[in-house]
This record gives structure tokens, C-alpha cells and sequence, in this order.
């Protein structure tokens, strides 16, 4: 059992006015992998290297399996960690990478052989073991790193970036192993990552953070279905979101470029509560379509992905040009200049002038 | 395995209690300084040893420079005092000492950074046997400064015997007497010969550190060899040069080998050091002034050092922001 | 690290090219000449090296001879040579044990004052031994240290210290931190983190700065004159005793000076490539 709890953590590093992470609650359960994401910034880093105890808990505490480890220092956590640049000793074999922090604990030698071998059985790292870093691939020494850390058998894994330097097909490969790997081993995982499709993908949970700010912690399907402000609408989803910035009058009547955009009853009723001001309203380009009907632009810029295509239009909207992306079919005939028009499909999103969600 | 309910946002927990956060900040202090005590104990026999070996002398020094103290012939020593200090700065000899030392360090220490930047230049070219050539380079720099002194003295500069002399002769020009007519340069000479090696091994580093894939965007940009170099080159070796200028300041204010080995200490070309020398246990046995001398040369040291320091927080700064 | 910037190089003009190697060989001999000439002089006899300069002659090792021969009142070779080795190695070897722990505390996980102390190694240069020198001499005769070996390991210690301090600090920042960091969490102590982290990536570091101390020490003169007399001479000071003001003794005073050299200039020359990357990077930053 090892839970992970950050109890108002919070880090400011000396001669700086902000934290860089500021009263961070966050709980995670037995087993999950929880993925902290955000834009270079934001404190994920800081606060997986607090968690690591790598750097100091200015205040707010955290605990691994209700035990307070703030003061403690890492090689008393029992945690292991997994760095971007995967720090292996380069004067070391692979499997005495793999054996050293069993060395420092004392386990006796054959022990430590026996460890090293099965967690390098686990990666398919046996052919490599006599190797020296120097003389391995980028994977093969991304794998060395986690052999690094499963041989630890530790109660937490704390993942840095470990994909970030890996070329994008070897990515998405390593992508699914990780995640396949971690839910066999079943040890609680916290994962820091700026790629948010790595983050939806892998995460049972994803905790998004802004300016050393937890934004909001969920499953990655209520982070993409239900935002709770501006800044995680615009950042989860690939496209982005299209945020628009719409004036509302008396009437709470919601009009992009002319064309009213339908709200579920809920969003309704909250919107006709706040009254009039400036709202963000959301639009995925997937919920979206080109055709006859809706919004009439120019199409700027189509983007052809084979499977799929983003199309760019252009439109005026309260007396300002407007971008807007719009998803359509692959191999779209769909050219630059066209003139079309946009319908809204599906829910539209709707943010208060505090950037907050409005509505459920 | 058991994940927490996704339906769930974040949740702040009230099971852990606020009263223990302030006896933690104490402890988190304590430990704070538990910890930097282990950082600093490496540290400790190396000062320990340097602060013992040179700060004892330091302080003696000090002491014996307020004192009247002579051993030939021997006097008792009596407290005197600043008196050996304003002795010292009306004392021609002691003046002349100080502007030789600054001629001496300067044109040593400008003269092989130019020259060890031209060396370096020619040695970062490719061409076969240039490791053998920057091995015969390098030698100057291994020779024992006494040996190279009693050399250049007998071997090169000698009015009779000199190499400089027979080549020139050879030429057709008259032998000269270099020692005797001109001892602080033919100090300087050696001294530029041995330590030009020296410079160019730092600059040739600096040289090799540049980027080419900038050195190849400036050709592609039409930059002319002397215009890459001028832009570009020099403002990289910046602070290579200035390391030299300091390594080498630091080196070539206590010369003292060449001095004896060249002139006998007996020509016009003596700098702070070897006067000091001379007029403690060199000759003079005038302590108290000798050591009010020694003084003021660390005092002069200090001044030019805080200058030459603020160039080294530049460097150490940019290794913080680095 | 050896690639060429080729700044200096004239490109596709071959000529010119092979003109510039040229005038560099040019310079390497020109500078190599003196010690070439001396070398030479060792192994020809006294008529030959003075008078005007003779380029072809039968070799003799007589003067070789000559120099390590025992002479009366003068310290035999064989003391001399083991006196310079014995204080060398030893004030280096205390250097480096005295250094490494020091700038690992300066530069891994840097102690909060690490500048100052970093300025304070250097000021230890800033008195200039000779005119330091009599406080020194005091104590070493209060010591009972004076005319033995000790003296000069003490005193060469601290005259290179700083030094190494300095030049193995910068090494050690070359480490990537990460790497501590990974130790750390592997549960290594500070100790730990030194000896099977740090030290083997540094390694030529370490050799470049051990050769660096040796160099200095060896070559020093002026505290070995001062501070023994006959019984701990060094080869710094031998050497001095063949020069003569009565008769130029060129040849002697060449073979004796060959000899007192050798072991710096080789060792300088093999580990030549080592003593680059240590000089220039060990100093830089």
C-alpha cells in the first residue's frame, strides 16, 4: 500500500517573489499512475523533486503511505526516480548501474546479482549487462534507467520526463510499454511530463498545474470532457481548444460571428446567473464541421494529415478577425481561399470572466 | 490495485493536523544545518593546513614590520611603530623596485599572450606533425627557470659564445652584450619564451571551443577571415585572455629564478620581491624594514587582485547563471 | 576535442597553406633551439662547447659522467635526485589528498561561501614567497625543520594547493548534477558519491593537475636554496653549483642541466595531451 499525499506543499526558491509551487494538495491512490503536466514553469518538476527530496519543503508537508517524509532525505524515502537525461554512471556496466543502490543498502553480492538479472530480464536488457552506457542507444539506455529503478523494488516510482529525449516514433513505442509495465509491477507512480498526449494517454489520473498552481486533478476523459477553467480547456486536447472571447448583453444570448451557439440547459441557466460580461466560449475543432449551414469564412490554411485535415477559417466576429480550426475528413477538397461555413455540432464550453468554468 | 474514484476533483485532506507544522520548521532547521555542517567538512583539512602554512608567517610578518630590527649588526629589536612604512615609500630604491616589477609583469605577461595567441592560431590548423610541433613549443614551459636562466645567460645572450651573437654575426652585425646592456629585457625575453607556451595551451583550448556550426554561419553570411576573427574569435576568447592575464600576473610578480640566474642580482633590472629579499635575509638583515616592505606588496597585490577578482566573478558569475 | 576551427587556415589557396605549416615549423624549432642546444652541449667536451658554436662532433658521455660522480663538498647526484623525487611526489601526493575532498566541498553540492573560500586559496599567492621568506625561515629554524626534506614537502604543499583546489573544482563541475542526484536517491553517502561517482569521470582531470604540481614543484628553486644547505638539496640547486665565475664550464654545466630537467620534459611531453585539456579546461571556468 503506498499512497502518496502533498499537504500544502510549497516551494520558493531564495531571491524569487512567486513559489514555484504554491499549497500543493493532492492525494494519490495505491498503484495509480498519476501524471503531473503543464507548460515549462509550471512546478512539476519542482514538485516531483520534493517529492523525491531533492529540494527542501519550504512549507506544507508530504507523506508516503501516511508517513511524513518531509524531512527525510531521499535515500530514506524508498522511492526511485527516473531522470530525462537518465543520469546512468558512465564508469559503470549496465548491471552494476543497475546494482548500485543495492550495493550502498548492503545487499550481499549474490542477492544483488539475482535482482539485477530478473528486472533485466524484465526489459529485455540480459544481452546488455556487461555494456558501458557510452555503448548503448538512446532506448536501450532509457530501459537501463527504469532497470535502475524496478531493481529497488521502492514503494513509489517518480518518472521525470523520461521520454522527452527519445526520437518521436521510439516515443510512442516506449509510450505503451511504460504504461503496460507499470500497471504489471503495480507500484504508485508519479509522472512529470509538457506533453499532454502523453499524459491523456498514460495517466489514470492527470493533475494539471499552471504557475506553480494546481489547475485541476481528474481522469483524463473529464479533463478533455468537462475543463474546469480557460487555461486547462486551451491546454488539453490536440488541436487545441478554440477559445473565443464573447461579449454577453442582458439577454444571455451566446453569438459567435453571428451564429447562436447552443448550451445545454445547466450552462443556460449558470450563464443567465452571472449576467452579462466577458466570457471565453470553447469550441473543439472535432465538434465542428464544414459545410453549408453556420458561420460563413474563408478558409486560410488546410492542414492535410492524411487521416484527418484541420482546416483554418477566417471570420469576423464582434467587429474583430477571427481564427478558427475546424476538423474535417482526409483528403479534403477543401482549398485555401474557399469560402464555407462552420456549424457547431457538439457541447460548447463557456468560461466566466474569471476564467472559471461556467455551469456543471 | 485500487485507484482513487475519477470522479472525484482534488480533495484537501483534514486527517493531517497544523500544529505540528511549526515544530517541524524547527527541526527542518535543524536538519538544514546538520546538513550544510557534512557539506562543509571535505573542506576543512585542506584550509585548515593553507590557513596554518601561510596565515602564522602572515601575521609574524606583520608583527616584525612594526619593529626596528637589525642583525647586522645585531641590535635589539624596539617597537618603532609605522615608521618603517613611510621610510619605505620615500625610499628611492624601494620605488625604483616597483616600477621595475610593473615593467617586468607587464610586457612578460602581455607580450607571451600575444605572442601564445599567434602560436595558438598557427596550432589549430590541420597539418601533419602539428602534435610534434606543439610538443617543441610546449618544452619551454617544462624547463626549470634557473636552468633556462643559466642557459639563455651562457648559451644564447654570451657577448663571446651566444648563439644570438653568432647568428648575427653571421649577418654581419657587431656582438652585443645583452646582459650587461640591457637586463630587464633580456629578463623579460626569457620569461615571454618560457611562459608563451603556457598561454598558448589556454588559448588553444579557447580556440577549440568555439562552435562551428557558428563559425560556419558567419562564412555563410559572407564573413571575411579577418572580419570572423575580429567579431566573432576574439569576443569568445575573452575570457580565456583574461585568465591568462591573472594565472599569469599571480606567476610573474614573484619572479626570481631568472633575476639571480641572468644578472646575479646585481644589474639595475631587480623587481619588489628580490629587492625585499635582498634587504632581509638576502644581504640587507634589516628585518622590520623588510617586512614592512613585504607588506606593502600585498597590500599593492590585494589592490590589483580585487580589480583582477572582479573579472573572475564574472567568469564564477556566469558559471552560476550557466 | 582536437577539431581544428581552422580560423588561421587560408583555405583553398594550397601555397599559401603549405607556406604558413612551414613558417609554423619554422617557430617550433626556434623556440625548441635553446633547449635543443643545451642537450647537445651535454654530450660534447669543453673545447668544443666553447669558442665558436662547433654543429658536428664526436659524442662523449664525459661530462655525464663528470656530474654524477661524486665530488668533495658538493651533495653526490644520487642524494640530489632522490631528495627532488621524494619531496615532489610526496607534497603532491598530500596535495591531491588535501584537494580532492576541498573542491568536491567547492563545486558538487557547493557550501554556502564557497567563492570566498575559493578567494581566499588564491590571496595565499598573493605575498610573494621570496618576500615572505624570512618568517618562514624563522620557524622553520624554531622547528628544527630547516636543512631537512620536510621543509620543502610543507612548503610546496601550500604553494600548490590553490592551485589544484582550483583546477579540480572546475573538473568537478563538469559533472552532470543529475548524476549526484541519482546517487543520492540510490542511498549514496557524500564519501560514496566521491570515490565511485566522481572521481572515475574525472580521472584525467586528476592527472592533469597531479603533473601540474609536479611540474611546479620540481622546477621550484628559490625556498630549496633558503631553506637547506647541503644535506636536502634539491636539482634545483645542484645545478647551480657548475656554474663558475672564473671559467665558463659550459659543458658540464649543460649535461648537469639536462639532467636536472629530464624528468619534467618527459613527463610533460607524454602526458602532454592531458596536461592541454587540464590547463585550458581545468582553468577556464
Amino acid at each position: 500500500m503506498a499512497e502518496v499525499k502533498f499537504v500544502e506543499a510549497s516551494r520558493i526558491y531564495p531571491g524569487s517573489d512567486e513559489p514555484a509551487v504554491d499549497r500543493l494538495n493532492l492525494d494519490i491512490g495505491d498503484g495509480e499512475l498519476l501524471v503531473l503536466v503543464g507548460p515549462s514553469g509550471s512546478g512539476k518538476s519542482t514538485a516531483l523533486r520534493m517529492l523525491a527530496g531533492l529540494e527542501w519543503i519550504d512549507s506544507g508537508s508530504v507523506h508516503i503511505n501516511d508517513k511524513d517524509v518531509t524531512l527525510s532525505p531521499p535515500q530514506d524515502r524508498d522511492i526511485a526516480m527516473v531522470f530525462q537525461n537518465y543520469a546512468l554512471y558512465p564508469s559503470m556496466t549496465v548491471a552494476q548501474n543497475m546494482g548500485f543502490a543495492l550495493k550502498q543498502q548492503g545487499v550481499p553480492k549474490q542477492e544483488r546479482t539475482k535482482q539485477v538479472r530478473e528486472a533485466a530480464r524484465i526489459l529485455d536488457l540480459e544481452p546488455y549487462l556487461d555494456r558501458k552506457p557510452k555503448n548503448l542507444s538512446g532506448g536501450q539506455r532509457q530501459r537501463v534507467a527504469m532497470g535502475r529503478a524496478i531493481v529497488r523494488s521502492p514503494q513509489v516510482f517518480l518518472m521525470d520526463e523520461p521520454l522527452s529525449n527519445l526520437d518521436a516514433k521510439l516515443r510512442v513505442q516506449t509510450r505503451t510499454e511504460l504504461a503496460d509495465l507499470q500497471a504489471r509491477l503495480g507500484v504508485t507512480t508519479v509522472y512529470v511530463t509538457h506533453d499532454q498526449v502523453e499524459a491523456l494517454t498514460m495517466g489514470h489520473r492527470v493533475a494539471v498545474l499552471n504557475f506553480g498552481v494546481l489547475q485541476q486533478v481528474d481522469s483524463p476523459s473529464i479533463l478533455y470532457s468537462r475543463p474546469k477553467n480557460r487555461f486547462v480547456a486551451g491546454f488539453i486536447g490536440s488541436p487545441a481548444m478554440n477559445l473565443i472571447d464573447v461579449d454577453v448583453s442582458g439577454d444571455s444570448v451566446l453569438q459567435v460571428a453571428g451564429l447562436d451557439i447552443p448550451l445545454s440547459p445547466e450552462v443556460a441557466a449558470a450563464l443567465k446567473t452571472s449576467g452579462p460580461g466577458k466570457y471565453s466560449v470553447g469550441l473543439r475543432p472535432e465538434h465542428m464541421d464544414i459545410g453549408t449551414e453556420g458561420i460563413a469564412g474563408e478558409v486560410a490554411v488546410v492542414e492535410e494529415l492524411g487521416s484527418e485535415s484541420f482546416v483554418h477559417v477566417s471570420t469576423i466576429h464582434q467587429g474583430e478577425p477571427l481564427l478558427m480550426e475546424v476538423r474535417a475528413e482526409g483528403q479534403t477538397k477543401i482549398k485555401r481561399g474557399d469560402n464555407v461555413h462552420v456549424a457547431v455540432r457538439g457541447p460548447a464550453h463557456l468560461f466566466g470572466p474569471d476564467g472559471e468554468r461556467v455551469g456543471d | 490495485m485500487q485507484v482513487v474514484d475519477p470522479s472525484s476533483s482534488e480533495e484537501r485532506s483534514d486527517t493531517i493536523s497544523e500544529a505540528p507544522s511549526i515544530q517541524r520548521s524547527e527541526e527542518a532547521k535543524k536538519l538544514q544545518k546538520r546538513e550544510a555542517w557534512s557539506r562543509r567538512i571535505p573542506l576543512l583539512p585542506a584550509l585548515i593546513f593553507l590557513i596554518a602554512v601561510t596565515q602564522i608567517p602572515f601575521i609574524l610578518s606583520i608583527f616584525y614590520s612594526l619593529t626596528e630590527w637589525t642583525v647586522n649588526p645585531p641590535r635589539d629589536r624596539t617597537f618603532e611603530g609605522f615608521e618603517n612604512y613611510t621610510f619605505a615609500f620615500g625610499d628611492r630604491f624601494f620605488r625604483e623596485a616597483a616600477w621595475v616589477t610593473a615593467k617586468m609583469t607587464f610586457w612578460s605577461v602581455v607580450l607571451s599572450v600575444i605572442f601564445g595567441l599567434g602560436m595558438a592560431m598557427l596550432l589549430d590548423r590541420k597539418f601533419r606533425g602539428v602534435g610534434f610541433v606543439r610538443t617543441l613549443v610546449l618544452t619551454p614551459f617544462l624547463v626549470m627557470p634557473i636552468v633556462a636562466s643559466l642557459v639563455w645567460k651562457t648559451q644564447m645572450f654570451d657577448a663571446s659564445f651566444g648563439m644570438i651573437n653568432w647568428f648575427t654575426g653571421l649577418l654581419g652585425a657587431e656582438p652585443y652584450e645583452f646582459v650587461s646592456k640591457r637586463p630587464l629585457w633580456s629578463i623579460i625575453g626569457v620569461l615571454v619564451w618560457q611562459w608563451t607556451p603556457f598561454m598558448m595551451l589556454i588559448l588553444l583550448a579557447g580556440l577549440q571551443s568555439q562552435s562551428t556550426s557558428v563559425l560556419e554561419a558567419a562564412r555563410v553570411d559572407g564573413a571575411t577571415k579577418w572580419g570572423i576573427f575580429r567579431q566573432i574569435t576574439l569576443p569568445h576568447l575573452r575570457n580565456y585572455i583574461e585568465l591568462c592575464g591573472l594565472l599569469g600576473a599571480i606567476y610573474l610578480i614573484q619572479v626570481f629564478d631568472h633575476i639571480i640566474g641572468l644578472s646575479g642580482g646585481v644589474s639595475s633590472a631587480r623587481n619588489l620581491p628580490f629587492f625585499v629579499y635582498r634587504t632581509s635575509i638576502g644581504g640587507g638583515w634589516r628585518f622590520g624594514e623588510a617586512s614592512a616592505y613585504s607588506i606593502i606588496v600585498v597590500v599593492i597585490t590585494i589592490i590589483f587582485a580585487t580589480f583582477g577578482l572582479r573579472v573572475l566573478s564574472g567568469l564564477l558569475e556566469g558559471e552560476d547563471a550557466a | 576535442m582536437s577539431q581544428s576551427t581552422d580560423v588561421a587556415d587560408f583555405g583553398s589557396n594550397r601555397f599559401a597553406s603549405a607556406l604558413l605549416t612551414a613558417f609554423t615549423y619554422l617557430l617550433g624549432i626556434i623556440f625548441f633551439f635553446p633547449v635543443a642546444w643545451m642537450v647537445l652541449n651535454s654530450f660534447k667536451t669543453e673545447d668544443e662547447a666553447s669558442g665558436s658554436p662547433v654543429f658536428f662532433f664526436e659524442p662523449t658521455l664525459d661530462q655525464f659522467r663528470l656530474v654524477t660522480s661524486d665530488i668533495a663538498g658538493r651533495a653526490s647526484f644520487s642524494e640530489v635526485y632522490t631528495n627532488s623525487f621524494f619531496v615532489v611526489l610526496l607534497s603532491t601526493a598530500i596535495v591531491m589528498i588535501l584537494a580532492i575532498p576541498a573542491a568536491f566541498a567547492l563545486s558538487v553540492r557547493p557550501i554556502a561561501k564557497w567563492r570566498d573560500v575559493l578567494f581566499f586559496f588564491i590571496s595565499t599567492k598573493f605575498l610573494p614567497v621570496v618576500a615572505g621568506i624570512l618568517p618562514v625561515y624563522i620557524i622553520g629554524r624554531e622547528l628544527d625543520l630547516l636543512n631537512t626534506r620536510w621543509s620543502l614537502v610543507i612548503m610546496y604543499t601550500a604553494l600548490n594547493l590553490p592551485l589544484a583546489v582550483w583546477m579540480l573544482r572546475s573538473f568537478f563541475q563538469e559533472v552532470p548534477g543529475e548524476l549526484i542526484e541519482a546517487a543520492r536517491i540510490d542511498g549514496a553517502s557524500l564519501r560514496s558519491q566521491l570515490t565511485s561517482i566522481v572521481l572515475p569521470i574525472v580521472a584525467p582531470g586528476l592527472a592533469a593537475t597531479a603533473l601540474l604540481c609536479f611540474i611546479f614543484a620540481w622546477n621550484e628553486f628559490f625556498l630549496s636554496l633558503q631553506l637547506n644547505t647541503s644535506d636536502a638539496q634539491t636539482a634545483s640547486v645542484w645545478v647551480t653549483g657548475f656554474q663558475s665565475q672564473r671559467e665558463n664550464f659550459i659543458a658540464r654545466l649543460s649535461a648537469a642541466s639536462t639532467l636536472a630537467v629530464l624528468p619534467v620534459v618527459i613527463a610533460g611531453w607524454i602526458a602532454q595531451k592531458r596536461m592541454i585539456r587540464g590547463l585550458a579546461m581545468g582553468a577556464i571556468k
